[in-house]
């Protein structure tokens, strides 16, 4: 029992955090805005790193990591407000194929000359898929909706759950960064507002929302990734617990950024609705509570303090 | 990371539930907070030591079975599973004993722990007086050096089982000039020395559990001061640190309440309302949340970690988590909330506990104090009053 990422893994994610901090910031996204959303300059520097063949075996072509490394990853791309279809394609698809043994199209993946954005029937659209464009509230986000109905495969849905929760992570500690740092700097009556006790407390609300949500989603990346039974009611929560700390940061970051927060210029809209999206895709809130719902009051989850680990 | 147990945690497990199976009171014992209460609370104590369960994680030397934090967080699992009673000398056993440890001197550690842990000596913490309370560095009671004893005057507050207890742990002010943080010391003393007044003071729910202590000119030996002279408010801090952090409060009390309000809705299926119903299964979640992250931060310390203002977190989360889950057992028990016992006789525990439930914020250093610190601390936001 050790409830720890290894050395490696937190090495791996910091290269990942400050190769994205570096390379992917906020006027990045401004660019891309304008520019049209895709960079395969960006792209290809996440390929040089590896993280396209993150999840690939070895026999493919790619490092042959788990989903744990692929969940911290997913929310340093959360963090970064990430773009590139890199979460769907390499955290999500990968290692579906990988369950499936379909390996055709794996090496064509870490080379990063493929990307594939499955389509599940929960999901009534993808994004960075082909067909019809539709128009997201994010306005990175390249949403199709696609022709054909969609996998109606469990597991699948498991991965695309814990991977947006994963980003959900990421994007609720950049938005309470982004709050907390505006605090600082904008003055009113004489002092940062970052003093005043009503935008404090709101704000240390939202850290003991992200920091409790946190090791729910490890937790259900490691029952995922060990094939364990429980594993759905656990994305479930995840999902949950997630996306309940990103929503709320969202709408305390906004408040304390007063009138700038309502602007198009400041940074924080682009992370705010990467929250509202990924809220909804791969099984929205109803969903997901429905799931835990059926399991904790329907009994097939055995539960009291004996079972922190059933 | 490895979420599964060894062999030998299980087998650790098996142990403990046999023993706590065969021990653990079949009714719930009377509430803590009254005299009849504590006296069984301390039996059971007793009877926990004769199994050497006082404080597992505790060295051989001082009463316990030097075991890890997950060693502990098993322990406690099992002991919330058989409905363990809540712990006479938790002020003692959690706050006082980690404090002596990294503080004491090696014949206050002798003398000082092994009776703790064998519940034969019951601590209360003294640190509140009625103008310092959240503001601790308020703290105007004197304690004034006259040869090898020190002599206590003033008053202290709200100290918890300090109408039963033994001994008490407290903060003077032993410099007369200092103000604020500095000259204040950390001294143990007899509750029973004479010049001690205790009067108990009763609480929300009518029994006496806390009391306030009056001191008038009580002679403490030198040696009962823990780190030295002027040490006070940084051993506070330390000890303050313990309550917020792993110990006070571990997971397992949680999942069992939550447990126990899964089966309180499946009693009130048919007239919960739905809000109710996401209220129950939130309370899961988030007793599980709990869990987790209590064995991260066990991992990391285990790796050679620290939790610092962190703790402020947990804090908040579980204060706020016992009284939600509290609240919702009240809206699903209906008219019957209001009963202190049932038809059947049975102590509405829900009702206890919810009241309990509200001093969760308020004690340990209360829920707004804590949000300042993460503000401050964690997030680095400017300090009250900076401009
Ligand atoms: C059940 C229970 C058991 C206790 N046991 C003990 C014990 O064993 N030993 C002991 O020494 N003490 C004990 N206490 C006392 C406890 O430590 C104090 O109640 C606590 O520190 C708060 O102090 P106070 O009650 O004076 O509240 P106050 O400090 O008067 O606070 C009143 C309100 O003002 C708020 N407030 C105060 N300062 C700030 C600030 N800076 N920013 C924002 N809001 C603020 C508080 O959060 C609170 O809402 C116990 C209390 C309870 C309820």
């Amino acid at each position: 029992m050790n409830f720890r990422f290894s050395d490696d893994q937190l090495t791996l994610a910091e290269s990942v955090r400050d190769y994205l901090a570096g390379t992917h910031g906020p006027e990045v996204l401004r660019r891309l805005d304008a520019e049209g959303n895709r960079d395969p300059a960006i792209w290809q520097g996440l390929v040089d790193m590896g993280l396209t063949g993150l999840c690939v075996p070895e026999e493919q072509g790619g490092l042959g990591m788990g989903l744990l490394e692929a969940a911290l990853i997913a929310a340093e791309c959360g963090r970064a407000c990430l773009a590139e279809p890199l979460v769907d394609t390499a955290f999500v698809a990968v290692p579906w194929l990988v369950s499936k043994g379909e390996t055709a199209e794996l090496a064509a993946i870490a080379a990063g000359t493929r990307k594939v954005a499955l389509p599940h029937v929960l999901n009534p659209w993808v994004a960075d898929g082909e067909g019809k464009p539709l128009q997201s509230v994010d306005p990175l986000r390249n949403l199709v909706r696609f022709p054909a109905t969609g996998s109606t495969d469990d597991h699948l849905l498991n991965l695309g759950a814990l991977m947006s929760a994963a980003q959900l992570l990421g994007l609720a500690d950049a938005m309470l960064n982004q709050a907390v740092e505006y605090a600082k700097i904008r003055t009113q009556f004489g002092q940062p507002v970052g003093a005043f006790q009503g935008l404090k407390h709101q704000l240390s609300s939202c850290a003991v929302a992200v920091e409790f949500a946190k090791p729910v989603v490890w937790r259900a990346a490691q029952a995922l990734q060990d094939g364990a039974s429980s594993a759905p009611l656990h994305v479930s929560h995840a999902k949950l617990a997630a996306t309940d700390a990103a929503i709320q940061t969202a709408e305390v970051a906004i408040q304390v950024h007063g009138a700038m927060g309502y602007t198009y210029e400041v940074d924080l809209h682009f992370w705010m609705k990467r929250a509202w999206a990924l809220a909804g895709a791969w099984g929205d809130r109803s969903y997901h509570y429905k799931r835990v719902d059926a399991a904790v009051l329907g009994g097939s989850q055995p539960i009291g303090p004996e079972h922190t680990f059933a | 990371m490895d979420l599964a147990y060894t062999p030998e945690q299980q087998a650790f497990r098996a142990e403990v539930r046999a023993w706590m199976e065969a021990h653990v009171p079949k009714e719930p014992l009377v509430t803590l907070e009254c005299k009849e209460g504590f006296d069984h609370h301390v039996a059971w104590e007793r009877t926990l030591a004769s199994g050497n369960w006082g404080m597992v994680t505790w060295p051989e030397q001082f009463g316990g079975r030097g075991l890890d934090l997950i060693q502990w967080l098993i322990f406690e699992e099992e002991y919330f599973r058989a409905g363990g009673p809540n712990r006479a000398n938790q002020n003692g056993i959690f706050l006082l004993g980690p404090t002596i440890m990294e503080f004491g001197t090696e014949e206050q550690k002798a003398r000082f722990l092994p009776p703790m842990a064998r519940g034969e000596v019951i601590w209360a913490q003294a640190w509140s007086e009625p103008g310092a309370g959240s503001d601790m560095a308020a703290i105007q009671s004197k304690a004034v050096r006259d040869g090898d004893h020190y002599v206590i005057t003033g008053q202290k507050t709200w100290s918890s089982r300090a109408a039963f207890a033994d001994w008490g742990f407290g903060i003077f002010r032993t410099d007369p000039e200092s103000k604020r943080h500095k000259g204040l010391t950390f001294i143990l003393f007899d509750l029973n020395s004479p010049g001690i007044t205790r009067r108990p003071i009763r609480q929300l729910h009518g029994d006496t559990g806390f009391a306030e202590l009056f001191f008038d000119e009580v002679r403490v030996p030198v040696e009962n001061c823990l780190a030295g002279e002027g040490e006070g408010w940084n051993v506070a801090m330390a000890t303050a640190g313990f309550e917020r952090g792993l110990m006070l409060r571990s997971p397992g009390r949680f999942q069992a309440t939550a447990k126990r309000l899964v089966e309180l809705y499946r009693a009130h299926e048919a007239e919960a309302s739905p809000a109710a119903r996401e209220a129950v299964v939130q309370a899961w979640g988030a007793a599980q949340a709990y869990a987790y992250n209590t064995y991260a931060v066990a991992s990391k310390i285990m790796a050679g970690g620290k939790i610092g203002a962190e703790a402020s977190l947990n804090k908040i989360f579980w204060s706020e988590l016992d009284r939600a889950m509290h609240r919702t057992a009240m809206q699903l028990l209906g008219a019957h909330a209001e009963l202190k016992r049932f038809g059947n006789g049975q102590i509405n525990q829900w009702l206890e506990g919810y009241i309990f439930s509200l001093s969760g914020p308020i004690y340990a250093g209360s829920n707004e104090v804590q949000r300042n610190i993460i503000a401050e601390r964690l997030l680095g936001l400017p300090r009250v009053g900076a401009g």
